[in-house]
């Protein structure tokens, strides 16, 4: 997938959430996609806003699935929130069986993949998420 | 009548015997967390491979315990959602094989009706009622309407409440759970040092929201470091700040889940779930002298265990509810029906 790397700047919640809207549009149907910022960046309040676009889920079903793991948005499920924060070794990865999840007609969002590079292919779609002045955001989409 | 109740949805298998959905013959739980302490959470492909390694064991421990045998059960409850679907498929189908091989019948079991159950031991509560469900994976507010129907109230709209101590906890280095030492360390710590804001949503006013709050303390941690390395144990500004950390944790509960239940006339709250434990909480519970009964499990009741399954498959056994040897594990599953 070529994808030219953009950068948007949002200066709340509610932005993000918008910003979430409008990037769902340029992400892939189906595949990975890393979700990276730190602890309170707002990744998932990004995944709140593509898994609205995508018709998969209200903006208050979309929830941090640390604890579960791997949340599943419509029925059939069009988007996976997955959440590695918990994990530490790529065997723990493995075993989770994102393969499956990636093969559907589904966009999985990962959050804390990129502390496991060696598992994603090269072209993966990343989203960063940087805190900026105050409460903005700056976010950048690339092509791995 | 005599029921097993059999968990596994999420770090625990468990399995317990109730008689009449009060008397409790049996309790059996596999804790993981030795297996979890180690990863800093749950790991769900461990958690499974416990589960199955722990099922058979923990299930004949329950039948054993409560010196009941299987043809003397009316009925076996099991929870089929929410949670992973990994670790619900070995509770459920452990229960379905027990069902077909001995003709007894299966209740499906919601997760979180299993936890307000707990609450309501031998209680009989007047209706409606505010149930607070609080936990690792959950944060939720439901009327309840009367037994065993319920409306969903509220909800997070990020971390559930245990969430945020667990990770303010690995963020200090402090351990797994998170929920119990920053309970303990808050208790000297002066809960107004710092001041967190509340967060303010827009829309539902039951919703809640812990990840703002998550970040504030991110910050005051990073800024606290740059002053110097400090331990988070002994550190009187650390534990001023987790005083104020579980302080706003608890107002924040404790304000939407009490303008809830006024707002719906309710005149019963329930307090359910491994955050309801926290002595914290309990002790802000008695200060706030509502004027309905609040109703708390017993703490060994309030974390995931099998008795709770059991309690909520007598009223459902009760009611004539049912399920089919098709019933499906499902991560994501209602309350309200």
């Amino acid at each position: 997938m070529s994808l030219p790397e953009q950068t948007f700047v949002t200066a709340s919640a509610e932005e993000t959430i918008a910003l979430g809207r409008q990037l769902s549009a340029l992400l892939p149907e189906q595949g990975a996609v890393l979700l990276i910022g730190n602890l309170g960046a707002g990744k998932t309040t990004l995944v709140k806003g593509i898994a609205e676009a995508r018709g998969a889920a209200s903006l208050e079903e979309v929830s941090s699935p640390t604890f579960p793991l791997i949340h599943e948005y419509g029925d059939p499920p069009r988007v996976f929130h997955v959440d590695l924060y918990r994990l530490e070794t790529e065997r723990e990865v493995l075993t989770l069986g994102l393969d499956e999840l990636l093969d559907r007609r589904a966009l999985t969002l990962i959050e804390w993949g990129e502390r496991f590079p060696a598992l994603w292919p090269k072209a993966t779609p990343r989203i960063q998420i940087d805190y900026a002045d105050g409460d903005q955001r700056r976010i950048t989409l690339s092509a791995g | 009548m005599r029921i097993l109740g059999i968990e596994s949805s999420c770090d625990e298998t468990a399995a317990a015997v109730v008689e009449d959905g009060t008397r409790i013959l049996s309790s059996s739980v596999a804790s993981q967390l030795d297996v979890h302490q180690k990863y800093g959470g749950v790991v769900p492909e461990l958690a499974s491979r416990e589960h199955v390694r722990a099922i058979v064991p923990i299930v004949r421990e329950a039948l054993t315990q409560a010196n009941t045998r299987l043809e003397d059960l009316d009925a076996i409850a099991v929870t089929h959602g929410p949670g992973l679907v990994g670790s619900l498929l070995v509770g459920l189908t452990y229960a379905k094989a027990l069902c077909f091989a001995r003709n007894i019948p299966l209740i499906g079991v919601h997760h979180l009706e299993g936890h307000i159950r707990a609450a309501l031991i031998g209680v009989e509560i007047e209706y409606p009622a505010m149930a607070l469900v609080a936990s690792g994976g959950h944060t939720h507010l439901f009327e309840c309407l009367a037994e065993g129907e319920y409306r969903l109230e509220g909800r997070t709209r990020d971390d559930a409440a245990g969430e945020a101590y667990d990770k303010v906890a690995k963020l200090l280095g402090l351990g797994y759970p998170g929920g119990p030492v920053i309970d303990a360390l808050a208790a000297k710590g002066n809960p107004r040092a710092v001041r967190f804001t509340s967060p303010k949503l827009k829309g539902n006013l039951s919703d809640f929201s812990f990840s703002g709050l998550k970040t504030a303390v991110l910050r005051w941690t990073e800024a606290r470091r740059l002053r110097g390395s400090f331990d988070p144990a002994t550190d009187p500004e650390t534990i001023d700040m987790l005083a104020s950390f579980q302080f706003t944790v608890i107002e924040e509960l404790l304000n939407r889940a009490g303008n809830a239940a006024e707002r719906i006339g309710a005149k019963a709250l329930v307090i359910s779930g491994g955050v309801a434990s926290n002595r914290g909480l309990r002790e802000a519970v008695k200060a706030r002298n509502w004027q309905i009964p609040v109703y708390f499990p017993e703490p060994k009741w309030s974390t995931d265990n099998g008795v709770m399954i059991a309690v909520a498959g007598c009223s459902l056994y009760r009611q004539g509810r049912f399920s089919t040897l098709d019933l499906k594990a499902q991560a994501n599953l209602s309350l309200a029906r």
